[in-house]
């Protein structure tokens, strides 16, 4: 597929009454948002700031609403949306949020009414870029991915479909050079591998080790790092007075917050920085790697990108790793 | 898809005051066929919500084997409960659940069972004593151990008299009044070896300094790490396992996996108890 063809499918998709949201350049700024136009948007290895998580997981997701001894649950609108670029790493941290929200309702109807397209970073752009072999693909959610190849200055993808919408969709705009791929589920055959395998050790052994007392020092426990991980998925329950009624919702929470762990009478189980900051690694490379076979880190980079305090999450685990 | 999240509408039919500070709630499930299917096992807890007011995990205190209603045993603590604590009956409550491991009978079956609780941990307890009261022949021997700050504190006091014909009731606090004529001091003064035989099993709920102090006595005792369960408190918004605020760092969720867990289990979890 050339670089007219994507655009004339993503004008279709407008066409059909699809909100598409994808990538687009302000400045050099990568952002995510609502395009008009086939032409609005852009594939490039750079990622955004913010992952595609809100649109499944939104920061506030109201639950029910309660009026007069009623309860009202809220069901969300069935907006077709498409989501447009979404790099490797986000598919995985989406795969992963997949299994865990698998039994929520308001997760899976808005995956029910969504189409993800993903793609690979530009090979032109991206020194080590390896080509997306099978293996990889088919244990990801998606229904389109755009695998790119370079012909000169002209830009061109390859098409694979992981899912029937997938399919059905570009049948009907009438692309057919698109091999599917099955998906496998999000464990592959191998289960974790080596290095997660190791992490889980590692970070176990390195409990109460010097790194992290030193984090203690380091973090100001702002939160920013879960707010912009794609897989951070912690939540809290909140009800709200309004003038005739009340709402409850479901709002993204941070660990790193006063209050998160905080018991009837004030007790407060993760009291310090320390603590907090363990229990942010323990949950992405001990808890998520055992619970669900997949590591909890997609090695996007952002909470480093976005920490105020300089704390690089590759220079940790490379610590913990010399260390322990 | 069910939305895990929608309360279960119950009625308060009956409020009693246990102690200056807690209240015991009769509730019953509105719906007939929701009443009909709605079970739950000794150690396991519901989430109970107050529109406006939020939810929180609270464990059951009735015998399980009672359908037609089910009862919890609240101290006023904060927002939520100050708001029950105001509410009348035939007021609406929405639960949710239940949640939880809850507590494999099988583990008690032929063993010498000791209740240890502490301030209103005796009422998550209550489910065992009163199942136990209602159908003595599914239980072997069972010792309660029960302390408290002072006389007026104590829970379910009307009833130990009626318990004491099937259980073995011990109690002491820290304060008596005039006409205390039990012990006096911490509850860990009472577990003995001329009390408490070495092969019992043990269930803790209290707060965490009594857990400190009442496992070590119980190891000294002789009992096994696995033969000792405790029940753990923490913060919870989800009840299922995915909220993280129950975690249990190293790898448990107190809302899954517990509330009860076995000393064993969780001895190296920092922060565990």
């Amino acid at each position: 597929m050339n670089d007219k063809q994507l655009q004339g499918l993503v004008s279709y998709l407008i066409k059909n009454k699809h909100t598409v949201y994808s990538h687009t350049d302000d400045d050099g700024k990568i952002n995510i948002k609502k395009i008009d136009t086939g032409k609005d948007f852009t594939l490039c290895p750079k990622r955004p700031l913010y992952s595609f998580k809100k649109f499944f997981l939104p920061s506030c997701q109201k639950m029910m609403v309660f009026s007069d001894n009623e309860t009202t649950l809220n069901r969300s609108k069935n907006e077709k949306i498409v989501l447009l670029g979404l790099h490797f790493y986000d598919l995985k941290a989406f795969t992963l949020i997949n299994q865990v929200y698998k039994k929520d309702p308001h997760f899976q109807k808005k995956l029910r009414n969504a189409i993800i397209i993903g793609q690979s970073p530009i090979p032109a752009e991206m020194e080590d870029y390896q080509k997306f072999e099978k293996e990889v693909l088919e244990h990801l959610k998606f229904d389109i991915f755009l695998e790119a190849k370079s012909h000169g200055k002209q830009e061109s993808f390859r098409i694979f479909t992981g899912s029937e919408d997938g399919q059905r969709l570009l049948d009907d705009f009438g692309y057919r050079d698109y091999e599917n791929i099955e998906y496998k589920g999000p464990v592959p055959k191998k289960g974790l591998g080596p290095i997660n395998s190791m992490l889980i050790e590692k970070i176990r052994k390195s409990r109460g080790s010097e790194i992290w007392k030193e984090l203690d020092k380091k973090c100001t426990n702002c939160g920013k790092c879960t707010i912009v991980c794609p897989t951070c998925f912690c939540f809290k329950i909140k009800d709200e007075i309004k003038k005739d009624e009340i709402l409850r919702s479901r709002e993204w929470d941070s660990c790193f917050y006063d209050e998160f762990s905080e018991i009837a009478g004030g007790h407060k189980f993760l009291n310090t920085t320390e603590k907090r900051i363990y229990n942010y690694y323990d949950h992405k490379f001990v808890r998520i790697p055992e619970e669900y076979t997949m590591p909890g880190c997609v090695s996007c980079g952002r909470c480093t990108e976005v920490c105020p305090a300089g704390i690089d999450i590759r220079e940790v685990l490379r610590r913990i790793i010399e260390e322990n | 898809m069910k939305n895990q999240y929608e309360p279960i509408q119950t009625s308060i039919v009956k409020i009693e005051q246990l102690s200056p500070i807690n209240k015991l709630f009769t509730l019953k499930i509105k719906n007939k066929q929701t009443r009909n299917t709605f079970k739950f096992r000794h150690g396991q807890f519901f989430i109970l919500s107050f529109p406006g007011f939020g939810e929180a995990p609270f464990g059951f205190c009735s015998s399980p084997t009672i359908r037609e209603t089910f009862q919890v045993s609240i101290d006023q603590r904060g927002s939520l409960t100050s708001k029950l604590f105001k509410s009348k009956v035939g007021d609406n409550i929405g639960i949710r659940g239940p949640y939880g491991n809850g507590f494999d009978q099988k583990k008690i079956k032929n063993r010498n069972l000791v209740l240890v609780a502490g301030g209103c941990g005796l009422s998550p307890l209550r489910t065992i004593i009163q199942d136990a009261n209602l159908h003595p022949e599914k239980f072997q021997n069972i010792q309660v151990f029960y302390g408290c700050r002072n006389p007026e504190l104590l829970v379910f006091k009307d009833d130990y008299n009626q318990w004491n014909k099937n259980i073995e009731m011990n109690l002491t606090v820290d304060a008596p009044d005039k006409n205390w004529k039990g012990d006096i001091g911490v509850v860990t003064n009472l577990l003995t070896p001329e009390k408490i035989s070495s092969d019992s099993v043990a269930i803790l709920v209290g707060p965490p300094i009594m857990y400190k102090f009442v496992i070590q006595k119980l190891i000294e005792l002789g009992l096994n790490e696995k033969d000792i369960y405790v029940s753990l408190e923490r913060r919870m918004h989800c009840g299922i396992g995915v909220c993280q605020h129950c975690v249990l760092v190293g790898g448990k969720y107190v809302c899954t996996d517990g509330p009860l867990f076995s000393y064993a289990e969780i001895k190296d979890t920092p922060e565990g108890i």
